[in-house]
């Protein structure tokens, strides 16, 4: 969203209220299944008797993502929220039972997918960067094929989302039926709508300004897009430990096997949401102004690369980490040849946030939560 | 969120182009001197020259803060050493204008014969259109990023290459006809002449050539 404001396709108020809203869309609708691997996936719930401990350990997980958040800000590492969550999780797990109560087959499936999600999303942007080149500038006139190539692009988008859902919404559980009967659908609908809207004035003399007017549109658009699969993944870092221990508060242990209940989603989007709405704010001015090198093909390339991968990450229940992911995908365009200039550096700091994070976020959670337990 | 700010970097273009502006203004200056040195104005020449020189600071200062901000981490759409070596070569042509400029005012050579001065002067209109060049292919190959390595936009800047090539040639030729009117006006010259206004004419025709490297590198950038 804030490469939307950075490119002056909406004022940063307009932003705010829409990505909260969208947040909170993703987050209720979506965010289910990453919530439930955050609450019961990462730990052996069979094997935690006593509910103070897993009131204690949530509290713990989450007291260490932020103490560790708080230290990595200040060292400058591009620290995942996600990643101290699981992290936290796995700490006190530890720290209560030793290492077999956690379930190892998820966590390397999770750590796995850190890894791989910038990958995906660089090589997605990477191909989509590509075939904008062959399909909209190599082209005699750039700007009749973005008019008809953005909102092909936007439809995907939306088959995307309509297929999810038809699959966590409707419940559906087959992807074909949901991929040809509501992605498809709704995806050709909405490219229709935007086709017949996408009308820019724009010089003449400079097909590349027009094209750019055009995508600076539809990039509102895959912003949106943005903040409807961060909600979807990131409620889960926040609402998964609140949900375990509001599990156990009203129904004791029995509480682990009855799934989330809808209005604690709907909680943890709304705190996204507020969120968005207090800091996002900040953020939004002096994030997206800064990012002036960044045009509006590259911004739509990135931000619909890395909603597409966080969406089905949410779908298969893997928390991610959005950042990452998006940083996966800069590096993909830059890779293609799109961006002027990247900082390296920052793939080294990711890399080494990758394994310095579980750990530390692990090691202060168990420290938590043993004193935790010897107060309580 | 901090992540985004880190990630990007400020791209060299920008900058490449304010230095290739500031290479034309030098050029330019240059030739207006020339123009007073033909056409006898001794103290307009000297103003001019030494504006040239000034001018050249300004290019040297802003190739300093372009070689300072390309840390060898970015990673790039071009490669860090072809915008560096590009860098030197735009540089060497408002190099070459200053070179001129200090044998214009090192010995103002005096009863030179008109057909010399002549050839002198349309060298030196010549290498502005050279400069300009340069300065329309570095636009250009920013616009050849922009449109992520476009065939269309490739042609354009390899015909602007050539217009490059072109120019030099047209000045090489005129320098050797020059270096020939000089010998033929021998007996006319004093030694400390001849020296003088042939350093000037290889100054001059630096110009170009370096103009002409510059655009090489350029074409090198384009290669995939």
């Amino acid at each position: 969203m804030s490469t939307a404001v950075g490119a002056g396709a909406i004022t940063p108020k307009q932003a705010v209220v829409i990505a909260g809203l969208l947040e909170f869309v993703g987050a209720y609708f979506f965010g289910k299944s990453v919530t439930e691997t955050i609450r019961k996936g990462i730990l052996d719930p069979s094997m935690i008797t006593d509910p103070n401990v897993l009131v204690y350990g949530s509290v713990a997980a989450l007291l260490a993502a932020t103490i560790w958040l708080i230290i990595a800000t200040k060292f400058g590492l591009p620290v995942s929220t996600t990643h101290s969550i699981v992290g936290g999780i796995a700490g006190y797990g530890i720290a209560y039972a030793g290492m077999e109560i956690v379930n190892w087959g998820k966590m390397a499936q999770i750590v796995l997918s850190w890894i791989l999600s910038p990958i995906a999303s660089a090589i997605m942007a990477y191909f989509i960067f590509k075939i904008f080149t062959k399909s909209i500038f190599e082209t005699k006139d750039p700007v009749k094929s973005a008019r008809i190539w953005s909102p092909f692009w936007i439809g995907m988008a939306f088959v995307t989302i309509g297929t999810m859902f038809y699959l966590k919404v409707l419940h559906g559980n087959d992807i074909k039926t949901g991929f040809l009967f509501y992605g498809i659908p709704v995806g050709f609908i909405v490219f229709l709508i935007t086709y017949t809207i996408i009308r820019v004035k724009f010089p003449m003399d400079d097909p590349y300004i027009g094209v750019e007017a055009i995508f600076r549109k539809a990039q509102v658009v895959t912003s949106c897009y943005v903040a409807l699969a961060h909600g979807a993944n990131d409620v889960a870092n926040a609402i998964g430990p609140v949900a375990a221990v509001y599990a156990v508060a009203t129904m004791g242990m029995a509480g682990m096997k009855v799934p989330v209940p809808r209005w604690i989603l709907a909680l943890g989007g709304l705190g996204i949401a507020v969120g968005v709405a207090t800091y996002g704010y900040r953020v939004m001015e002096t994030v997206g102004k800064k990012i002036t090198e960044l045009t509006n093909t590259r911004g739509f390339t990135i931000d619909f690369s890395a909603a597409t991968v966080v969406l089905v990450a949410s779908w298969l229940g893997l928390p991610i980490s959005t950042t990452h992911t998006v940083v996966g995908a800069v590096i993909g365009i830059g890779l293609a040849r799109g961006v002027k200039a990247i900082n390296k550096d920052i793939v080294k700091d990711i890399i080494i946030s990758w394994f310095v994070t579980v750990p530390v976020a692990g090691l202060i959670s168990a420290v938590i939560f043993k004193v935790l337990m010897l107060v309580g | 969120m901090q992540v985004w700010t880190k990630l990007f970097a400020k791209s060299p273009f920008k900058p490449l182009i304010k230095h290739a502006e500031v290479v034309i203004q030098t050029v330019e200056t240059l030739e207006k001197a020339l123009q007073a040195w033909h056409d006898g104005n001794t103290e307009e020449m000297e103003k001019l020259a030494i504006e040239v020189d000034r001018l050249e600071d300004v290019a040297d200062r802003i190739k300093e803060e372009i070689r300072d901000s390309l840390s060898s981490k970015l990673m790039m759409a071009v490669a860090r050493e072809d915008v560096l070596i590009y860098l030197h070569m735009q540089d060497k042509v408002a190099d070459s204008a200053e070179d001129t400029a200090k044998w214009l005012l090192v010995k103002s050579p005096s009863n030179v014969p008109a057909e010399i001065k002549d050839v002198i002067l349309e060298m030196g209109r010549e290498s502005i259109k050279a400069a300009k060049l340069v300065y329309e292919a570095i636009v250009q190959m920013d616009r050849v990023i922009e449109s992520g390595f476009a065939e269309n936009e490739i042609k354009k800047e390899y015909e602007l290459i050539h217009a490059i090539e072109d120019v030099e040639r047209k000045i090489d030729g005129l320098d050797t006809k020059l270096m020939k009117l000089v010998f033929e006006n021998s007996d006319k010259l004093d030694w400390g002449t001849g020296i003088c206004i042939l350093n000037i004419a290889r100054t001059v025709s630096n110009i170009s050539d370096k103009a002409k490297d510059a655009a090489e590198r350029i074409r090198l950038m384009m290669n995939k």
